[in-house]
């Protein structure tokens, strides 16, 4: 694993309607529009959950931590994150490896390790209303 | 058109020893028994992984003629594991558009004679490109969308061994389940870590089975009322809710429009519960109770046979076991026998006038639902 590779990962940008998102290709998931531009998001985001397979496929090592996070352009991403993973709430530096983000504990979350009850983190939906 | 059920095959789930045409014949042997001599006109058969000597291909033909109805029409379908709700949808839409008179719905699966590692690289190829990059699985997801379920309503994750729990004492009733014997919470949270917080227990079986449903023009007490399905972004990171499935609620809101009835007329539920926490969240999604009451509707037996609203009273995914392709259409058929009070010992308490059949496919990327019941006037 390539630790000391620099936080950091390739996001597309809207210059129409400005979101931010994954892919860096294509026309904005928002609005349509052609007009976007790669940048590169500093990476630093915040687990919104994890876990560790006990059964990864074959190429991964048990146990095999998956994340998801959200990075601070509120942009998600499925990580392999460092093991232990890193719980709910922790803050994280990503980087891309190949077509693989990775992620390990940021020197900005030491201090609320060990808390107990996750915050709520990520961008939830207002609660929902049953179909009539 | 008005299309009801007119007969249901389940047959056994577990490991079985038989291929994948055996099984399907068999379940449509025994869906074609409830119909006599009464000619089905056409075909539809789901499977997902379609393991056989012969793979997935020519299945139709072949199972039209071990079965007698070459002179029938057909079509398969994959949906992944929402497969045999689709298959099931298809059926109805030809009946309705007067394509055929008699349609023969069979799902059927073969999975216990593939290795493990064989079998997980399969169904995880139904997950996004990016998420198999990661090395994700469908444990893998299922484990953190279930964290921000529990996350967001604040509950702890230990709630879930009530749905395993459940399952499999209704599957203890059903001599057609995988898992013939109850357990208890303690075995549920003693049981090895697979992708914490979801333990062996609360992930569904790999099952060999298929089920068969035959559909008609004509009204009755499983008359299909309304039809629905969903899709939502494949890639999880993509969708707007990561504690919840947008696809359920979209499936929902259509299947109750389309029968004109709301959640409070429903009388009993076949969820998707592939993993326990998912019973919650589907509980949910399908407006039966709300956002984050799910624990609750199974800790006070609102659930049970005798409850407000029966799920899963034939096991559910976790009881009855997973056939992939098939877990749709058990559902169906299960419904479809609890309005016909021909459920025999998985009957719920009170035979219900409207049932509801939930289905999933993959992670919550296309799911479908099912209203079946009495036609009213």
């Amino acid at each position: 694993m390539s630790a000391d590779a620099p936080a950091g990962v390739r996001l597309g940008k809207c210059m129409t309607c400005h979101v931010r998102f994954l892919p860096v290709d294509g026309p904005c998931p928002k609005c349509g529009s052609r007009s976007t531009e790669p940048y590169v998001s500093p990476g630093i985001g915040t687990v919104l959950a994890s876990t560790s397979l006990e059964v990864p496929p074959p190429g991964w090592q048990r146990p095999h931590p998956l994340a998801f996070v959200e990075v601070e352009d509120g942009v998600r991403l499925l990580v392999v994150p460092e093991a232990p993973p890193p719980g709910a709430g922790e803050v994280v530096e990503v980087w891309q490896d190949g077509e693989v983000y990775r992620a390990r504990r940021s020197a900005r979350s030491e201090g609320e390790r060990g808390e107990g009850d996750a915050p709520r983190v990520g961008s939830s939906r207002p609660p929902f209303e049953p179909p009539r | 058109m008005t299309v009801r059920v007119a007969s249901v095959g389940l047959g056994r789930f577990g490991k079985r020893p038989e291929g994948l045409v055996e099984l399907a014949a068999e379940a449509a042997g025994l869906a074609l028994e409830g119909i006599g001599r009464k000619t089905v006109d056409h075909l539809v058969v789901g499977t997902m992984l379609g393991h056989g000597p012969h793979g997935p291909f020519a299945l139709l033909p072949r199972l039209a003629g071990r079965l007698g109805l070459e002179s029938a029409t057909g079509v398969r379908v994959e949906a992944a594991s929402a497969t045999g709700a689709m298959a099931f949808h298809e059926a109805v839409h030809a009946v309705q558009a007067g394509e055929a008179v008699r349609a023969l719905v069979v799902a059927a699966e073969k999975m216990t004679d593939q290795p493990t590692p064989a079998l997980t690289r399969e169904l995880t190829a139904a997950l996004h490109e990016s998420e198999i990059a990661h090395g994700a699985t469908m444990p893998g997801l299922g484990s953190l969308v279930s964290q921000r379920y529990f996350l967001h309503h604040e509950l702890p994750a230990e709630v879930s061994a009530r749905v395993t729990v459940h399952d499999r004492e209704m599957a203890s009733r059903n001599p057609n389940a995988h898992f013939q014997t109850p357990v208890t919470a303690e075995e549920v949270g003693a049981s090895r870590p697979v992708a914490l917080p979801l333990r062996l227990l609360h992930c569904a079986p790999i099952s060999d089975g298929a089920a068969a449903v035959v559909v008609e023009k004509g009204r009755g007490p499983a008359t299909v009322l309304g039809l629905g399905q969903g899709f939502d972004a494949l890639r999880l990171i993509d969708r707007s809710d990561l504690s919840s499935f947008v696809a359920t609620r979209l499936a929902a809101r259509r299947a109750y429009e389309a029968s004109r009835l709301t959640r409070k007329d429903v009388g009993m539920i076949e969820l998707h519960d592939a993993f326990a926490p998912l019973g919650f969240i589907h509980l949910e999604d399908l407006g039966v109770c709300g956002p984050g009451e799910g624990p609750t509707w199974y800790d006070r037996g609102w659930v049970r046979p005798d409850g407000r609203v029966p799920v899963n009273p034939g096991g559910g995914l976790l009881g009855r076991g997973h056939p992939v392709g098939v877990s749709g259409l058990a559902g169906i058929g299960e419904v479809a026998l609890q309005l016909r009070g021909e459920a025999g010992a998985t009957s719920v308490a009170h035979r219900p006038k409207v049932g509801l059949a939930h289905s999933m496919a993959g992670l919550g990327a296309h799911n479908f639902v099912t209203i079946l019941g009495e036609t009213g006037g």
